[in-house]
């Protein structure tokens, strides 16, 4: 017996429209648990910095307890330890409004934003002290400072490692699998158990993956272009 | 991910080992010289096979393979011969055949029209069916109480198919594993759990208080366990065959079943007269 490829199961049948969906859902769970990861990234990096010290634990807490827990165990987490503390009736609605995704979606933004926590950071202490000092001078509140100044020239900074959290997140949307979504992996296993062909299906995935990983990287290339500041990240515009 | 490598690995040793071996199998032959039949088995499937608690390897079809195969594979080889055992899984099982590297599949495996174009079965050895495991007092009885319910299945199981085809007003929710399942449906994630009889009997069996479990519904699949062997090798089956046949015939068989399926077996799962008559059917009885 040798494998003979078939290459037509990804096309007869139902596997282009399982695809379809599976990438669907992709996208729907990793743009939401982007959104979430990005603000709990920038809220928590920015409090690691700020001058007052709860606000800096609270947010160190944050970061290193989510970041240093696998995310299978935050995805079983949120799915089977979170809704046994709501009340019957919100988890009968939950469950009955696909409480798997939110489960996903909420695992997958607060662990990735306990990363892009650290991301955020280092591109607040990437920028000199003193802009920070000439902030206050000119008569700025600490928060007038970072909404104004501090931040808007750390995200234009943080581009390039930010894709790379980015296009992690994405792929990561796959472990939620195993808590019931139907997302991208999910629907190529799909296609293997019903047509038996592994490899096709494994291939068709991993296009896919591929596929959007570069085009949200070429994106991102050019946001850090156009977003550059001449004189401070010097050769942005040559890259 | 795991499986999925293996699929892989399995089909690189595939392509190695089966290559040169395009003629006719004769497994008699080769058991007749090396002395030794090897069957491809479960080491996690109670009560069919498994490793116990005093790590020895048994379990029914090990027992089937032992007291109703041997002797009779033995007669037709006119020699004493030993069982080696080696561990298969879903998706290793077909390629082990293929390449030689075991003689025969006794595990858990279900006959069906697909896989019967790349192997041959025995005679079924054990017929169950996909049925629902719920909470006790629970309004779901059978396959007509589920729409609108929300339903865990196994992923690549049958009866996910047939849920998906037949009963599309099931939300279905697939699991990766069977634990995951089971504790979706614990908490009230899901309504019910779906999967083979045999399998969900198992699960309640293995529950910290399995009173709290109803397996429910008629069978709503069909899943009837068979050894697999290579295909077109006629005088090996007929020894299988044969050996199984004496089985139902003597009633050494329901003995067996008795052992690991009645009231103080492994797993207590009564055989239905239904089961039965068809088991018995299969040898003209």
């Amino acid at each position: 017996m040798s494998y003979t490829f078939n290459w037509s199961v990804l096309w007869s049948g139902q596997s282009g429209h399982w695809l379809l969906q599976g990438l669907l859902t992709t996208l729907e769970l990793s743009a939401l648990a982007w959104l979430l990861a990005a603000a709990l990234g920038i809220l928590s990096g920015a409090l690691r910095t700020v001058p007052l010290a709860p606000l800096r634990y609270a947010a160190i807490s944050y970061v290193e307890f989510f970041r240093n827990v696998p995310l299978l165990v935050w995805m079983f987490f949120w799915y089977f330890g979170v809704p046994p503390l709501l009340p019957r009736p919100l988890q009968d609605w939950l469950f009955n409004h696909a409480a798997e995704f939110w489960a996903a979606m909420v695992a997958l933004g607060v662990y990735h934003g306990a990363r892009m926590s650290e991301v955020i950071r280092s591109g607040i202490q990437a920028i000199p002290r003193t802009q920070f000092e000439a902030s206050l001078a000119m008569g700025l509140t600490t928060f007038q400072a970072y909404r104004l100044i501090i931040l808007p020239v750390a995200l234009r900074l943080i581009v390039p490692p930010g894709t790379n959290e980015s296009l992690n997140l994405l792929k990561n949307s796959s472990v939620a699998l195993t808590i019931a979504v139907a997302e991208l992996t999910f629907q190529t296993r799909q296609i293997e158990t019903y047509t038996a062909k592994a490899i096709e299906a494994l291939t068709a995935g991993t296009l896919i993956y591929l596929v959007l990983c570069l085009s949200i990287a070429t994106i991102m290339a050019r946001v850090e272009r156009h977003y550059a500041i001449p004189g401070l990240i010097s050769r942005g515009g040559a890259a | 991910m795991s499986r999925i490598l293996v699929v892989i690995l399995a089909v690189v040793v595939a392509f190695g080992a089966a290559a040169p071996s395009v003629a006719q199998p004769d497994t008699l032959e080769k058991i007749k010289s090396s002395g030794a039949l090897t069957i491809g088995t479960r080491t996690g499937s109670p009560p069919f096979a498994y490793v116990n608690k005093s790590n020895e390897w048994v379990g029914f079809t090990i027992d089937l393979v032992e007291q109703l195969v041997k002797p009779s594979v033995e007669k037709a080889v006119g020699r004493q011969i030993k069982i080696e055992k080696k561990e298969s899984t879903p998706p290793t099982r077909i390629p082990l055949l293929t390449s030689n590297a075991v003689d025969l599949i006794a595990g858990t495996m279900t006959d069906t029209p697909q896989r019967r174009e790349s192997v041959d079965f025995s005679l079924t050895f054990f017929y169950t069916g996909a049925q629902f495991l719920v909470k006790k007092g629970s309004p779901i009885k059978g396959i007509n109480d589920v729409s609108g319910k929300r339903v865990a299945a196994q992923q690549g199981a049958t009866n996910a198919k047939i849920l998906r085809e037949k009963y599309p007003q099931v939300q279905l929710r697939e699991f990766p594993d069977q634990p995951a399942a089971f504790q979706a449906l614990a908490q009230g994630q899901v309504d019910a759990y779906t999967n083979d009889g045999i399998q969900l009997a198992g699960l309640k069996a293995k529950a910290p208080n399995p009173n709290e479990w109803d397996v429910v519904g008629d069978f709503y699949s069909e899943e009837p366990y068979g050894m697999a062997m290579r295909k077109g090798d006629a005088k090996f089956k007929a020894a299988v065959d044969a050996g199984l046949k004496n089985g139902f015939e003597s009633g050494k068989y329901f003995e067996l079943y008795e052992k690991w399926f009645g009231p103080k077996g492994e797993v207590p799962y009564p055989l239905t007269p239904q089961v039965k008559a068809y088991l018995l059917k299969q040898v003209g009885k």
